[in-house]
C-alpha cells in the first residue's frame, strides 16, 4: 500500500475527530461558553495573562508539543505491525489525546489558569499534589535518561553528525548574543544558523568523530562516554539565561521542524514509497505482547502527559474565549499525532524497499528498540534522497535533526528537573537543597545519568527498549492523572464522564498490566536496579487509581456547586459575564 | 487594525517539543521563574504598552507574539504586507517582523518598543488609525 494513502486515511480520519468529536465535547461534556470569562482576561497583565487570538496560541502551544518523542516511540511500535502502531496512534489522538489535552485546557480555564498538579489538590486531594511532583519527578528523570541514550547511539552510529550538533552550540550563543546586543531580525541569522548546519553535515561527513579510542581508555562504550559528556553539557546549559543558548538553538530547532515535515510529506510523494512492512508483525516467541506493551511504547503520539503541563500552564493563561479551548487543545493532539504517524510511514516504507530487508531490521524486540531511531533516519534519508538529496547526507540530515530535537528536550529536561527537585525538597522541608541551584542541578542531573548507564541488560537495545517502555509509562500515569482531574470536575457538574473515562480506564489498565508484567521479567532476570524502579511506578499507579476512584465515588450522583463556573465579578461581587 | 507587540529577547522561552517543551507554569507549583531583572524592566514596558493600547484605544486588536510563534508570526505579517506591497516588501517585513521588542501595525513595523517607550508606540498606532 501507498505510504502516502495511509497518510490521507489518516489525515481525514483527524479531521473528522475535530470536526465531530471535538464537537461534542466541547459542547456536552466540557460546556464551553464563549461569554465565561477566561482567566486571561479575569487577571489580564500584558505579562502572563493576555487574551490573545487562537492562532496565535496555537502556534505557541503546538511548538511546546511537537518534537522529538513522537518519533521514537512509533518507530518501535511497528514491531508489532504498522496497522496496530497506526491504529493506536489514529484511534489514541482522537478518543484520549484529545480529550485528555482538550480538557486540561478546559479545566485549567475554569480554575485560573491554574496547573494540574495544583487543581489535582483542589479536586482530588492533598496528597494528590505530592503523586503529581513524584510522578513529574520519574517522567522527566526517564525523559532525560532515554533522550541521552537516544544521542548517544545516533553520535555513535552517524559520527558525521557530531560536529554539525556540537558547533550548533557556539552558532546559537553567537545568535542569540546578535539578536539580543544589537536588537536586529532573529529570521535571517536563526536561517543562517540553519544554512550553517547543513553545510557542517559536509564537514561532519570528512570528519567523523569517534570516541571509541578515548572511551577505550576509560575502559567503556563509547555510546556510554557520550552519555556522560552530554549530561556535563546540560548542567552547564541548564544553568545559562535562557536567552542566551536554548532559545535561540530552540528557534534554529524549530526551522528543521518544518523542513523535516516538509521533507517527509514531499518525498513521500514525489518516491510513492510502498509500506512493506506487514501490517501485524507475527513477532517471535518470547517478544512483549502487543497487549499491553504496543500502548506504552507509543506514548507520545497517541496521549502524551506532558500535554497536560503544556495546557495547564502557559496556555491556559492566553485563552481569549472559553471556545477555543476546543482549536487549541484538540489540535494539538492531532499535530503531535500526525508527526507519529509520518514516523510510523518512516520506518515502514522509507527505510527498506524489501519486506525481507525490513525483517532484517525488526527481527526481535530488542533490535528492533535499538534500531528504531537509526531507521527513522534512514528513512527519513531516503525520503530526502526522493528530493535529489544524496542518500548519505539525507540520512546525516535526518540524524542532526532528530539529534537536535532531542538535544532540545534534554536542555529542557534537565531543567524542568531542578525545579521539580527544588519543588520536592520545599515540600519535605529540605530548603538546602530547595535554594541551592548548583545542588539541585546536581541531583537534576545524576539521577537521569545513573539511569542512562543501567547496568542490566546487556546489550543496549535491551536496556534502551526496557527504559523507553518506563518513560512511556510514567507519561501515561500523568496522562492518567490529568485525566483523573477531568472526570472527577465533570462528574461534579453531572455530566456524562464516559468520554473521559473511558480513556483513564484504558490507560491504567495497560500501565499496570505492563508494570506487573515487567516486574516479573526483571525478578526473574535478577535486574535488581529496574525491578525496584518497576515497582516505585506500580506503587504510584496504583496511588493514582486509589485517588481517582475515591474522586470520582465522591463526586458522581450529586453536583456540586463549583464557584469557578461563574467568576465573580470585582465590582458587584455578581457572577460576570464578557 | 492590529497591533502585534512581539516578546522582547530576554522574555525567554525554553524547550521546544513533547516532554522538553515550555512547561514552568505547568510544573512549578510556586511558581518558579528564571528570569534576571533586566528581563523584568523589558517585559515590564510591554506589559504596560499593551494595558495602555487596550484601554486609549479599544478599537484595536492587540495581540503579544513571541519571535519563536513561526506558525503565526510570518504568514500573518506575509499575508498582511503581500496585499499592499508586493511579495518582496512582504518578505523583508517577516524578517523585521521578528526583530524581539518590535511593534507591529497590521503586520508593517513601526519601531523598537525600548526605542520608542510607551507613549511613543500609542503615537505611531494613533497616527495610522484610520481617519473616522
Amino acid at each position: 500500500m501507498p505510504a502516502i494513502a495511509v497518510a490521507a486515511v489518516a489525515g481525514v480520519l483527524f479531521f473528522l475527530g475535530y470536526r465531530y468529536y471535538s464537537a461534542y465535547l466541547a459542547d456536552r461534556i466540557y460546556a464551553l461558553d464563549p461569554s465565561f470569562v477566561t482567566p486571561a482576561h479575569e487577571f489580564k497583565d500584558g505579562i502572563d495573562f493576555v487574551p490573545t487570538n487562537k492562532h496565535v496560541v496555537f502556534g505557541h502551544h503546538f511548538t511546546s508539543v511537537a518534537g522529538a518523542a513522537p518519533i521514537v516511540g512509533p518507530a518501535i511500535a511497528v514491531f508489532w505491525g504498522w496497522g496496530p502502531a497506526v491504529a493506536w496512534i489514529v484511534l489514541g489522538t482522537i478518543f484520549a489525546a484529545g480529550v485528555h489535552d482538550f480538557g486540561s485546557l478546559a479545566v485549567s480555564l475554569r480554575h485560573q489558569a491554574k496547573n494540574i498538579g495544583t487543581i489535582a489538590q483542589d479536586v482530588i486531594s492533598a496528597r494528590a499534589r505530592s503523586l503529581f511532583l513524584v510522578i513529574i519527578f520519574f517522567l522527566l528523570t526517564l525523559v532525560n535518561a532515554v533522550f541521552a541514550v537516544v544521542i548517544g547511539t545516533l553520535f555513535v552510529a552517524n559520527p558525521g553528525a557530531v560536529i554539525p550538533i556540537v558547533v550548533e552550540i557556539p552558532i546559537a550563543i553567537f545568535i542569540g548574543q546578535l539578536i539580543y546586543r544589537s536588537r536586529s531580525a532573529a529570521l535571517i541569522p536563526s536561517l543562517f544558523g540553519v544554512l550553517a548546519l547543513y553545510l557542517l553535515i559536509l564537514v561532519g561527513q570528512e570528519y567523523p568523530v569517534d570516541l571509541t579510542s578515548i572511551a577505550d581508555v576509560f575502559g567503556m562504550e563509547p555510546r556510554t562516554l557520550w552519555v556522560i559528556l552530554l549530561f556535563a553539557y546540560t548542567f552547564v546549559a541548564s544553568r545559562l539565561p535562557v536567552w542566551m543558548l536554548l532559545q535561540p538553538r530552540d528557534y534554529i530547532n524549530s526551522h528543521q521542524l518544518f523542513i523535516a515535515l516538509g521533507v517527509i510529506g514531499l518525498g513521500m510523494l514525489v518516491g510513492w514509497e510502498k509500506i512493506v512492512a506487514p501490517v501485524v508483525n507475527d513477532v517471535p516467541d518470547g517478544s512483549p505482547a502487543m497487549f499491553p506493551f504496543l500502548f506504552i511504547t507509543i506514548a507520545c503520539g497517541a496521549i502524551s502527559g506532558f500535554h497536560s503541563l503544556v495546557s495547564s500552564g502557559t496556555t491556559a493563561k492566553q485563552i481569549d474565549k472559553e471556545t477555543d479551548a476546543r482549536y487549541v487543545g484538540y489540535m494539538g493532539a492531532v499535530g503531535e499525532g500526525s508527526l507519529a504517524v509520518g514516523a510510523v510511514l518512516a520506518v515502514t516504507a522509507g527505510v527498506v524497499a524489501t519486506r525481507g530487508d525490513w525483517n532484517e531490521l525488526y527481527p526481535d524486540f530488542a533490535t528492533a528498540s535499538g534500531g528504531a531511531v537509526g531507521n527513522f533516519v534512514n528513512g527519513v534519508g531516503a525520503f530526502a534522497n526522493n528530493l535529489g538529496v544524496p542518500l548519505e547526507l539525507g540520512v546525516i540530515f535526518a540524524a542532526v535533526v532528530v539529534i537536535s530535537f532531542a538535544a532540545t528536550t534534554m536542555d529542557t529536561g534537565v531543567r524542568l528537573q531542578r525545579y521539580i527537585v527544588q519543588e520536592i525538597a520545599e515540600l519535605a522541608g529540605w530548603h538546602k537543597l530547595a535554594r541551592n541551584l548548583t545542588l539541585a542541578g546536581l541531583v537534576a542531573v545524576a539521577v537521569p545519568l545513573a539511569m542512562a548507564l543501567l547496568p542490566g541488560g546487556g546489550d543496549q537495545g535491551y536496556t534502551f527498549g526496557v527504559l523507553w517502555q518506563l518513560f512511556g509509562t510514567t507519561n501515561q500515569l500523568t496522562a492518567g492523572l490529568a485525566l483523573s482531574v477531568v472526570a472527577v470536575w465533570v462528574a461534579q457538574r453531572g455530566r456524562n464522564i464516559i468520554p473521559v473515562v473511558i480513556p483513564l480506564v484504558f490507560l491504567l489498565v495497560m500501565t499496570t498490566w505492563a508494570l506487573i508484567v515487567n516486574l516479573k521479567n526483571f525478578v526473574e532476570a535478577d535486574q535488581w536496579v529496574l525491578a525496584p524502579l518497576d515497582a516505585i511506578i506500580f506503587v504510584l499507579a496504583m496511588w493514582l487509581i486509589v485517588e481517582a476512584a475515591l474522586a470520582l465515588r465522591g463526586s458522581t450522583g450529586s453536583r456540586k456547586p463549583d464557584p469557578s463556573d461563574q467568576p465573580v465579578d470585582d465590582d458587584s461581587g455578581m457572577p460576570s459575564q464578557r | 487594525m492590529r497591533v502585534v507587540l512581539v516578546r522582547p529577547w530576554t522574555d525567554a522561552h525554553a524547550g521546544g517539543g513533547c516532554c522538553g517543551g515550555e512547561v514552568r507554569d505547568g510544573v512549578c507549583l510556586d511558581g518558579r521563574r528564571d528570569k534576571d531583572e533586566g528581563a523584568d524592566a523589558e517585559v515590564g514596558l510591554m506589559a504596560q504598552t499593551y494595558l495602555r493600547l487596550q484601554r486609549d484605544l479599544p478599537e484595536v486588536d492587540v495581540q503579544i507574539v513571541g519571535v519563536d510563534n513561526t506558525v503565526y508570526l510570518l504568514p500573518s505579517v506575509f499575508r498582511a504586507l503581500r496585499a499592499q506591497h508586493g511579495v518582496l516588501a512582504a518578505l523583508r517585513g517577516m524578517n523585521r517582523a521578528t526583530t524581539a521588542g518590535a511593534v507591529l501595525v497590521d503586520g508593517e513595523s513601526v519601531g523598537d518598543l525600548t526605542a520608542l517607550g510607551v507613549e511613543g508606540a500609542l503615537d505611531e498606532v494613533r497616527r495610522r488609525l484610520p481617519v473616522g
